[in-house]
């Protein structure tokens, strides 16, 4: 019984790494500018699809190509701050709502389009094997994952907490107006932070690759867990954010082995809703928000 | 004034704005009109001069989610075609050619009843042949049943065959396809306990469903009944239960990207137990080439293999020197169905739809390329229902598929896992 247990925390924590890279991204990008982006999941997508085309056509390791996805999707992330969400930072939430919901449809249309609907999987020599101990087993593909992301997480931490920038962008985050005054460039900050965050989509991503298929509609999969971990770890928070996409990782896990294969996210949305219930206020500016979209 | 319409309008310019814009609008249609005109009338053949040509369509989804299977399956449509021309055609006709006429229906259940409809009313059609997906296929066939057209299938739904006069399923049907897998488990064991997981879909239920009710006729113990959410992003949970579950043989009832992550996290538990694969997207060449060695040993079901007879086996060579993959059961399929509307057309010496179906009724073959399915054998019953049609078991091995199942199909021993 307790290897069933263990196992199952085990597969739970491993994903949760996982989710834990697309929703720091997004509680980075909520902290930070103020806006939700609904296209997170599609820069998922983007990575998972350079990785998978730089492994089909120069033989390229997906951890390798962590390189060459990060920096890229950091490029876009600055490209996109400047050109798209810079000019809808303003008073009313529904323009940036509809920009990042637009950009998700566009870009998932756009690889169905360029990729086509077929599933694209890259083998690597890691892919199949993992590590056991007694009963239980490690996959090395999903530790390897596991790891970079928590590596990744405390390169952030480390970022924010002792460089300028990474204090500017905190700054930002708990007053923009102060921060203004005390001369911090939104502009500058805001591009840095959406790079930072779109380079962490594409290494989940990239990392996700070894054990996971690229499909144009892959990000819908986990941006929906990544969104949930972002509520439950008090919007804009990271380490939050963080937490909680292990812990709904577990929670996921353990719904499938005790209560039913088709009901781990439903036990994982519950402990989510359970978690949020001393979190009111969250709870309510957030189906508050979800009230306007569906007004318009 | 350049005209006299009868309302006075005060200001010149904007009179002469609107003027030129709805020339432009006339002259656009003009010219777009005479394009699609062209292309729709470019579709016809021309071809007055020899033995009229046979119209025969095949409606298969080559672009969409299913657009890959669609391609396989035009590719084949082409070479059956090409291969009754070659042969002389249809000599109770003059030697008359077969004209396939193709028609794309996008992987989409409302585009298939536009394009069918379309097919038909466009073009004198001897008879059809399509759509893979069953739920594409039973949409076609109610238009063609409304247009009195006959429609050949390899989709394998038991609805096709209820109420219809017009529809022919010359291979095995779904709950066919059930009772074929549970009895492969006996290979694995004398004593199959077997763990179903399966996606809470439609499809994935209908299918479970249809295992659970017939398996204890079978002496197959089901010792896991699981349902899961398609599309997961983790393997691990439910494997484990499979694991804990004690059973030594697996049924995934999975589209490609969930059955991917269960193989692949079976081989990292490292646990031993024969897997089967169901149908669809189990049996074409992209599953090998997505799971790769993984797919090894893997057993399935299909309703046409390329193994089955020396006929088979030659339009397999053809179709593998022109794609490079081989000849899949939905593609080998058609190009049987394709000689079966050749065989009506020869004995109605007709092209008349109704005198094609009512010849297509009366079929009874046993040799040829017409009879190249399990059994070798096509004769229909009233429910359009090929009386000797049956599915065969197959096996991955080499890259390859096998048919292993049942003793009189088999063509290759089975590879134990």
């Amino acid at each position: 019984m307790w290897e069933t247990v263990a196992q199952a925390v085990i597969n739970g924590l491993l994903i949760g790494g996982i989710y834990a890279l697309v929703s720091i991204g997004v509680t980075l990008i909520f902290g930070v500018v103020k806006i939700v982006n609904f296209a997170q999941g599609e820069f998922v997508m983007i990575g998972m699809y350079i990785s998978f085309f730089l492994a089909n056509q120069f033989g390229i390791d997906p951890l390798v190509s962590l390189l060459v996805s990060m920096p890229t999707l950091f490029v876009i992330g600055v490209l996109i701050q400047h050109f798209l969400i810079r000019r809808v930072l303003g008073p009313n939430d529904m323009p940036q709502i509809f920009l990042t919901f637009a950009l998700s449809l566009l870009l998932l249309n756009l690889a169905l389009m360029l990729f086509s609907a077929n599933y694209r999987t890259v083998h690597t020599s890691y892919s199949d094997e993992a590590f056991h101990f007694g009963e239980l087993y490690i996959p090395v593909a999903k530790l390897i994952a596991f790891v970079v992301a928590m590596l990744l997480s405390g390169a952030l931490w480390v970022f924010l907490h002792t460089t300028d920038l990474g204090k500017a962008m905190r700054a930002a985050a708990q007053n923009r107006d102060v921060a203004m005054l005390m001369g911090i460039n939104p502009n500058r900050v805001f591009c840095v932070a959406l790079g930072i965050a779109l380079a962490l989509a594409g290494a989940a991503g990239s990392l996700l690759m070894p054990f996971y298929s690229a499909y144009p509609f892959v990000g819908q999969v986990f941006v929906l867990m990544a969104f949930v971990a972002v509520v439950l770890g008090s919007l804009g928070n990271v380490i939050g954010a963080l937490v909680a996409s292990l812990m709904m990782g577990v929670a996921e896990s353990l719904g499938i082995q005790f209560v039913g294969a088709d009901s781990g996210l439903i036990v994982a949305f519950e402990y989510g809703a359970y978690r949020l219930r001393g979190n009111f206020g969250f709870v309510r500016s957030g189906v508050q928000t979800q009230c306007n979209d569906g007004e318009q | 004034m350049k005209t006299n319409r009868p309302h006075s309008v005060s200001n010149q310019a904007a009179l002469d704005r609107a003027l030129s814009k709805r020339q432009g609008r006339r002259e656009f249609l003009l010219k777009t009109g005479g394009i699609l005109a062209a292309g729709a009338f470019g579709a016809v053949p021309m071809r007055g001069w020899a033995a009229d040509p046979v119209n025969i369509g095949a409606l298969y989804p080559t672009t969409g989610s299913m657009a890959q299977i669609g391609v396989g399956c035009v590719a084949a449509a082409k070479l059956a075609v090409e291969m009754v021309n070659d042969a002389g055609g249809i000599k109770s006709l003059g030697g008359a050619k077969l004209n396939l006429i193709l028609s794309d229906v996008q992987s989409d259940t409302t585009v298939t009843r536009t394009e069918t409809d379309r097919l038909i009313t466009g073009n004198k059609l001897s008879a059809i042949h399509g759509c893979f997906a069953s739920a594409l296929t039973l949409i076609a066939s109610e238009v063609a049943e409304r247009a009195k057209v006959p429609l050949l299938t390899g989709s394998s739904s038991d609805q096709l065959n209820k109420g219809r006069t017009y529809t022919f399923t010359p291979f095995a049907r779904a709950s066919q396809f059930a009772l074929a897998q549970l009895r492969m488990s006996r290979l694995v064991s004398d004593k199959p306990k077997v763990a179903v997981v399966f996606e809470n879909t439609a499809f994935g239920t209908s299918t479970s469903n249809g295992l659970r009710e017939q398996a204890a006729a079978e002496g197959v113990e089901i010792v896991l009944f699981e349902p899961y959410s398609a599309g997961f992003t983790d393997a691990s949970p439910l494997i484990n239960k499979v694991k804990s579950s004690g059973a030594n043989a697996l049924f995934s009832v999975s589209y490609l990207n969930d059955l991917i992550l269960i193989v692949r996290t079976v081989k990292q538990v490292g646990l031993n137990i024969a897997i089967n694969g169901g149908s669809g997207g189990f049996v074409i060449p992209d599953f090998y080439k997505n799971v790769g060695k993984l797919a090894e040993g893997l057993q399935g079901v299909a309703h046409w293999n390329h193994d089955m007879d020396a006929n088979a086996e030659k339009v397999n060579a053809e179709y593998k020197k022109r794609t490079g993959e081989f000849l899949f059961e939905y593609a080998g399929g058609l190009v049987a169905q394709t000689f079966m509307i050749a065989d009506a057309l020869e004995r109605a010496a007709s092209t008349e739809p109704q005198k094609v179906r009512d010849a297509i009724a009366s079929l009874d073959v046993s040799t040829g390329y017409a009879a190249m399915c399990p059994g070798g054998k096509v004769k229909f019953g009233p429910d359009g229902k090929n009386i000797h049609a049956h599915p065969v078991g197959v096996q991955w091995q080499n890259g390859d598929l096998a048919s292993v199942f049942p003793d009189e199909d088999k063509r290759a021993p089975l590879m134990k896992t």
